[in-house]
């Protein structure tokens, strides 16, 4: 059952994701903007370029794009400083010895290096003074030599910080010296004893004990692309259909080819999306760098890269089919009944990578969604997490995603450009046959 | 810049309902073009099919004898029935977005986008988002969104629908002043009586086809003469009713509306009314447009 933890955080996720999509549904004219004096973006990439440029400046002007964005930093921030702080990042100790033989310093000097600290070693006179320099917090923890150790709190068993972990080193290493001398060991004997290495334990089928850095950074992954796509997608399925209810559009594709109209939204709403994640990355990068985080050691960047790449093809998929969907629609109630069956496959990827990710082996499912272009934004990453996709695996799911997007771009183009002017009701999909047909 | 917006041929059939059947007319630049006709008679499914926004099932749009494509309509101006602007963009920003998708640079887009609020008196309204705008105002805003790439042919769509006088007076000036600098301008509108003064030709449908095309004057002074007629004591016109070659049109507050035959003299209708009581009003009467619409259907 480890995976029950990680499969009810994915599931506060999602609800927390579509709590935000009907907020942010009410509070749409709530936006707040300030007047600028000229519509920025050239014609570089002509309507396109112009449909996109608007779409930007939209999004990056609502309050509800700004709320998001520090509520997404806060969460990264916890994501990465939370840990290390659990782990602890104490370098430094200073540590009471009361009647100690030399050998002793020595000793609690090793035990220190082993479990990366450094300590400064303070001969007290007594115990009571060292007592004393303990409760004024001189000093992090006392060895007396007459047989205890005295700490300033209690260490709970599963306080696995380097402090806590010290003080366990010294309490065993000091108790078994002390009974290999009461079982009359020579010290060379005892350091034999001592220097015991437990035999390995093989198991029959692979597993993991513990998770690497690589899928702690997976996980995290999959989690920031479920928000993001959400999120993104979202806002393309109400950019369309509150087009279509403004008969904006009819305005619009009077002087826009249909297909540059839905290109440019994409690609607008596409690009704030983008730069979003890459600044969460950024920012997760430094901000692990700085606390001395694991999650971006060893192979952890090449799962941070492969999550960005997956971010933008899921979105490019994706948002062709949203944007197609928005056009059916011309009020809430229409979108929110679209947005249930759009939403299954991507909560799917999901929730099965989710637990992939948490399970510490990847099953044969995932393996089987890494290829399928709905799912392969979440199943992919995870594969990369655990180091069982190879370049040419990895590429050839780009590829298979590549081509299906070209395939659903160019089939969602149809869809708009017949349903986007159907106004009265909600147009349905057998509707649309003919159309697809063609 | 003088050219001809060609409606050639036009059929479409939304399944068994016909909305066009084999229309065909023509608009030239400067003059305002009135195109009427009842709700339901195909004047919105015309109108879109101009920017194709509606498939054709025959027929064709040509303007200066080019079919129209994506290029001619660049130089368009459009005002949709059920108005489309942004809701929740700043009323300048929207206009100058929509100049822009039409070609303009920016800088031009930004000069033209100041000087159509201003001229539609909802400079003021600038940076308001669109939303926050009466009807009247964002019916002005749709004008100038139409307007500010200065285009060669102006069509809208029902543009006096649910104006007060003033706003009727103000869109009708710049529609009259678009004309005298030589655009094509057509407009729709399902209110035949109401937008006589402003046209100076007029092409009325009905169920799809043509049924009226011409000169506003001439359509008005052509037919069966009318005459105007109040008589006090008899606000129903009863003593109208059996003379020779004359048939009551209408009855409006006490005033009877008679159109004559060729051969009936109107002293024989004097007398008439004289031998009903003392008469206040005998005027011969232009044909409104919408007795121009009833004859020319036979309803």
């Amino acid at each position: 059952m480890k995976a029950l933890p990680v499969i009810l955080a994915a599931i506060a996720v999602v609800l927390l994701v579509r709590l935000g999509v009907r907020l942010r549904g009410r509070g749409r004219s709530s936006r707040l903007g300030g007047f600028t004096s000229g519509v920025r973006g050239g014609r570089l990439l002509g309507d396109t370029g112009l449909v996109a440029g608007r779409e930007i400046r939209e999004r990056l002007r609502g309050r509800l794009f700004r709320v998001v964005t520090l509520i997404l930093f806060a969460v990264v921030a916890a994501a990465v400083v939370i840990p290390t702080i659990h782990t602890g990042t104490t370098t430094h100790q200073n540590v009471g010895v009361v009647a100690g033989p030399p050998a002793l310093d020595a000793e609690l000097q090793k035990l220190a290096t082993a479990v990366g600290l450094r300590v400064e070693l303070v001969r007290e006179p007594d115990l009571s003074a060292a007592r004393a320099s303990l409760s004024t917090g001189d000093l992090d923890m006392v060895v007396d030599g007459g047989g205890s150790i005295l700490v300033q709190n209690p260490i709970s068993d599963t306080d696995t910080s380097t402090g806590a972990r010290y003080v366990r080193a010294v309490a065993t290493a000091l108790g078994a010296q002390q009974a290999f001398a009461q079982a009359g060991l020579t010290p060379e004997q005892a350091a034999a004893v001592a220097e015991v290495k437990p035999w390995p334990v093989e198991s029959v089928h692979p597993g993991k004990t513990a998770r690497t850095t690589e899928e702690a950074t997976a996980l995290l992954g999959v989690i920031l692309t479920f928000i993001v796509l959400t999120q993104y997608l979202t806002w393309t399925l109400m950019g369309v259909m509150e087009e279509k209810a403004s008969r904006v559009v009819e305005v619009l594709l009077a002087t826009v080819r249909p297909g540059q109209l839905l290109a440019g939204k994409v690609a607008g709403i596409g690009a704030v999306a983008l730069v979003q994640a890459v600044a969460l990355v950024a920012f997760a990068l430094v901000l692990a760098k700085v606390v001395g985080s694991t999650l971006v050691h060893g192979a952890a960047p090449i799962v941070v890269a492969a999550t960005l790449v997956w971010l933008v093809l899921g979105y490019a998929f994706y948002s062709w089919v949203y944007a197609a969907a928005g056009s059916m629609a011309e009020r809430q109630d229409q979108v929110q009944s679209l947005a249930l069956p759009l939403s299954a496959p991507l909560i799917f990827g999901y929730i099965v990578s989710l637990i992939g990710v948490s399970s510490g082996s990847a099953s044969l499912l995932v393996k089987v969604l890494a290829y399928l272009p709905p799912t392969a934004p979440f199943a992919m990453p995870t594969l990369v997490g655990f180091g069982e996709a190879t370049w040419w695996q990895f590429l050839l799911s780009v590829v298979v995603s590549m081509v299906c997007t070209v395939l659903v771009a160019r089939m969602a183009a149809r869809v708009y450009r017949t349903a986007v002017l159907r106004t009265g009701r909600r147009v349905r999909l057998r509707e649309l046959v003919p159309t697809l047909a063609k | 810049m003088a050219g001809l917006l060609e409606f050639d041929g036009l059929s479409r059939r939304f399944g068994t309902v016909t909305a066009l059947d084999d229309l065909s007319f023509s608009v030239p630049s400067g003059q305002v073009v009135g195109f009427l006709g009842p709700n339901g008679a195909g004047k919105t499914t015309t109108m879109r099919a101009v920017f194709g926004l509606t498939d054709l099932d025959a027929g064709s749009v040509r303007w200066n004898g080019e079919p129209v494509g994506a290029t001619q309509r660049r130089r368009f101006g459009y005002m949709p029935e059920e108005r489309g602007l942004y809701p929740n963009m700043l009323v300048a920003e929207e206009v100058e977005y929509l100049a822009r998708l039409h070609g303009m640079d920016t800088g031009s887009a930004a000069t033209a986008t100041k000087q159509w609020l201003e001229r539609l008196d909802v400079a003021d309204r600038a940076t308001s988002k669109v939303e926050t705008l009466s009807h009247g105002n964002q019916q002005r805003v749709q004008l100038a969104a139409a307007l500010v790439h200065d285009p060669e042919v102006l069509v809208l769509d029902e543009p006096l629908a649910g104006l007060d006088p003033t706003g009727i007076d103000a869109i009708g000036e710049v529609l009259v002043e678009q004309a005298r600098a030589g655009r094509c301008v057509l407009f729709s509108s399902h209110q035949l009586d109401l937008v006589e003064d402003l046209c100076e030709s007029v092409a009325i449908i009905d169920r799809g086809r043509l049924v009226a095309r011409g000169a506003v004057d001439e359509l008005a002074t052509s037919g069966a003469r009318r005459l105007d007629v109040r008589v006090e004591g008899d606000r129903q016109g009863v003593w109208a009713q059996g003379i020779p070659g004359v048939a009551v049109s209408e009855v409006d507050g006490g005033e009877v509306r008679l159109v004559l035959d060729e051969s009936t003299d109107s002293d024989v209708v004097l007398e008439a009314a004289r031998a009903a009581g003392r008469v206040t009003e005998f005027v011969f009467g232009r044909r409104r447009l919408s007795e121009v619409f009833r004859e020319a259907v036979g309803r």
